[in-house]
Order: structure tokens, then sequence, then C-alpha cells
């Protein structure tokens, strides 16, 4: 005989056997929180922006502002601070969507596409936040060498040593070495956050994509 | 979400819980692990409940829900111990009804079952519920002719199993 019809007849069988919840058991059930991948995602995200709203909020005071101001490039931070708060908000919004999608999904195409779309959406998160982190690096850093003392004074001692270009040189080469250092970091951040949901989404998306073949 | 709908759809679970159970069954296995998807399947049932029309049977849209949780939102790591406990699970084979080699057939080809992919392990699922081609393409949103093809190819992966 069939091997899966002869299982079919024990698995029939086995229906007496299954265990019966009562209405109530149910009824508590459907108000507690799911526990799914996505919705951890969305958490984490949510998690991420308080902490660095917050390190961002106790660490800015009148000095950092006042620093800011001297080296000449307050109105760009703040703006830049402002643009970034409403595309991280964006974000959490868009994760939080994916989150709704992906639980009430009923046909495995449309789980699909909102799969790619969280993946998307994450690797999105990241490179905002690294372009944002690089692109705050280099106002710093401009700011402080056009506006700030020290800057001035290391600009002038190199000019006066005669050896600008080997300065320049020098220069480029410590502060790239210094944001790729930075952003190394980062992204191994982000690929240990969010890299071992995502491995899990990828591999359901595998073998839905099987199924579709 | 008003009571009215609460009432509704918690009686007509509790009506089919069979279902979720035997999804539970084939997806996890220790008792912890069935309750807690038994738990995450009621709840996407419970979220999608509203969106449910009604134009298929509610045991029809339950497989189709209860079945992508598993496949998407519950997956167990493959790393897993795969020592059977099979003490633990729902399906206990019962000793007095087979003789011992036919009850270690059965086990191997529940072991077998278990250890197909996720998606087969559906197919395989719908099939045990006597579910026609037509429902099984419907409820995995694949084609019929698909889903043939694939069952015939686990068909032959477990008659490999059984008689190596």
């Amino acid at each position: 005989m069939d091997e899966l019809e002869w299982l079919k007849k024990d698995w029939q069988k086995k229906e007496q056997h299954i265990p019966k919840l009562s209405y109530n058991d149910i009824y508590r059930m459907i108000w507690k929180k799911s526990s799914s991948i996505v919705k951890w995602i969305f958490y984490i995200s949510m998690i991420e922006f308080v902490f660095w709203a917050s390190i961002n909020l106790i660490s800015y005071d009148s000095d950092s502002s006042a620093l800011e101001k001297s080296l000449g490039i307050f109105e760009i931070t703040s703006s830049l601070t402002a643009i970034n708060y409403a595309i991280l908000i964006f974000f959490i919004y868009k994760f939080y969507r994916n989150y709704r999608r992906i639980s009430y999904t009923e046909s495995s195409k449309n789980l699909m596409k909102a799969i790619l779309d969280v993946k998307r959406t994450v690797t999105q998160y990241v490179w905002f936040n690294i372009a944002i982190f690089t692109v705050s690096f280099f106002l710093l850093l401009y700011g402080f060498l056009r506006n700030g003392e020290e800057g001035q004074q290391i600009l002038h001692a190199a000019s006066e040593a005669g050896n600008q270009t080997f300065f320049w040189i020098v220069f480029t080469f410590i502060c790239l070495a210094v944001v790729a250092i930075i952003l190394t970091l980062i992204w191994l951040f982000y690929r240990v956050v969010y890299g071992i949901l995502l491995r899990r989404l990828r591999n359901n998306y595998n073998e839905l994509k099987q199924l579709e073949l | 979400m008003n009571k009215e709908l609460e009432h509704k759809f918690v009686t007509e679970l509790e009506n089919n819980q069979n279902i979720v159970h035997k999804v539970c069954s084939l997806y996890t296995n220790n008792r912890q692990a069935h309750k807690d998807l038994f738990q995450e399947i009621t709840i996407q049932l419970w979220k999608a409940y509203p969106r449910f029309r009604g134009d298929s049977k509610f045991s029809t849209w339950m497989y189709r829900v209860a079945l992508n949780t598993a496949i998407t939102l519950y997956r167990k790591s493959k790393k897993r111990v795969q020592t059977q406990d099979y003490d633990t699970v729902i399906y206990k084979i019962q000793a007095d009804s087979y003789d011992e080699t036919e009850e270690q057939r059965l086990k191997l080809l529940y072991d077998a079952v278990r250890e197909l992919g996720d998606i087969d392990k559906a197919l395989v699922f719908l099939y045990l519920e006597d579910k026609n081609y037509e429902e099984i393409a419907d409820t995995l949103g694949i084609s019929e002719v698909n889903a043939r093809v694939k069952m015939n190819r686990i068909k032959n992966k477990l008659r490999t199993i059984l008689n190596p």
C-alpha cells in the first residue's frame, strides 16, 4: 500500500487523541501578544530610536550648541537633526506597517511581497543611518577646520612648514581610515541586530519561492 | 473589535480547534512549542478575522492562516536537537493497536514527515487531512499541477526513506 495512504489512516485514527481547549482558554489567548520576527524588527527599531534620541538629548546642552555656533555649522546641523528625526519616525511607521501586513497576510504570494518589503526597508534603514553618520562626521570636520581655533592653528602650521600637499594627503588618509573603521563598526552592529532576523525571513522567503516554481 | 465578533470568533475556533492542534503537532515536537504555536496561530487568526469575508468556509480559511503562520512566523531552528521525544508528541502511537514492526514503520514515517521542509510538510498535512488536490492547491496558493508534482516527489522521498 502507498505509504501516505497508510499514514493517512493512522492520522485520522488519532483524531480522538487531540487535546481540547475550552472557550475560556481560547478567549484568553486572543488578548495575548504575537511573537513574530517582524514584530521584533519593529520593536528593536523603536528601542534603538529611543536610545539614540535620549543620548542625543542628554548630551546636547548649551555647550554643544555654542560649539556648533562657533564652528559656523549650527544651522545646518540643526536642520540635519530635524530631517534625521523626521525620516527615522517615517521608518518606524514603515516597520509598523510591514509588521501589520505580514501578520495578516493569507496568501503566500502576498507574504513573499511583504517579506521582500521588510528586507528592503531594513536595508534602507541601515544605509540611511550610515549615511547620516558620515555626513555629520564630515560636517563637524569641515566646521572644525574652517572655523575652529585649533583647526586654524593646524592649517596655519601646515602652510608655514611648507609641505601643505603632504599635510592634506596624510590628513585625508587619516579621516578616511577613521570613517572606514567607524562605518564598519556600525555596519557590524546592524548586521548582528537585524541580520539574524533577516536571515530567518530569507529562509522563509526561499521556501515560499520554491512553492511558486 | 466588538464583543459579538469576539464571541463568534472564539466559538468558531473552539469548534475547529482540531485543525490548529494538528498543524501544531506536525510543526513542533514538544508540548511547550505546541502551546506557543497554538497561541501564535490564534492571534494571527483573530487579527485576520475582521477580513474573513466568509466566501470560503471558516475551516478552509483556518487551514490557510494556520499553515502560513507555522511556515512564516514560527520556524524552529534547523539546528534543534533531533531527538524525538515521542511521549510528549500529541499523536502518541498507541502500542496496543499495532504490532511491533508496523508501529516502528509508522514512527519512521512520522519522523520522515517531520524532517520535510516546511512547505512539503504543509502539503503532506493537507493530504493527510483528506483534502483533494484542488483544495490543497487553493489553500497553499499554487496550481493543481504543481501540487501533484510536489506530492509525487514527496511520496518518492518517503518511499526511499522506508525502503532503503
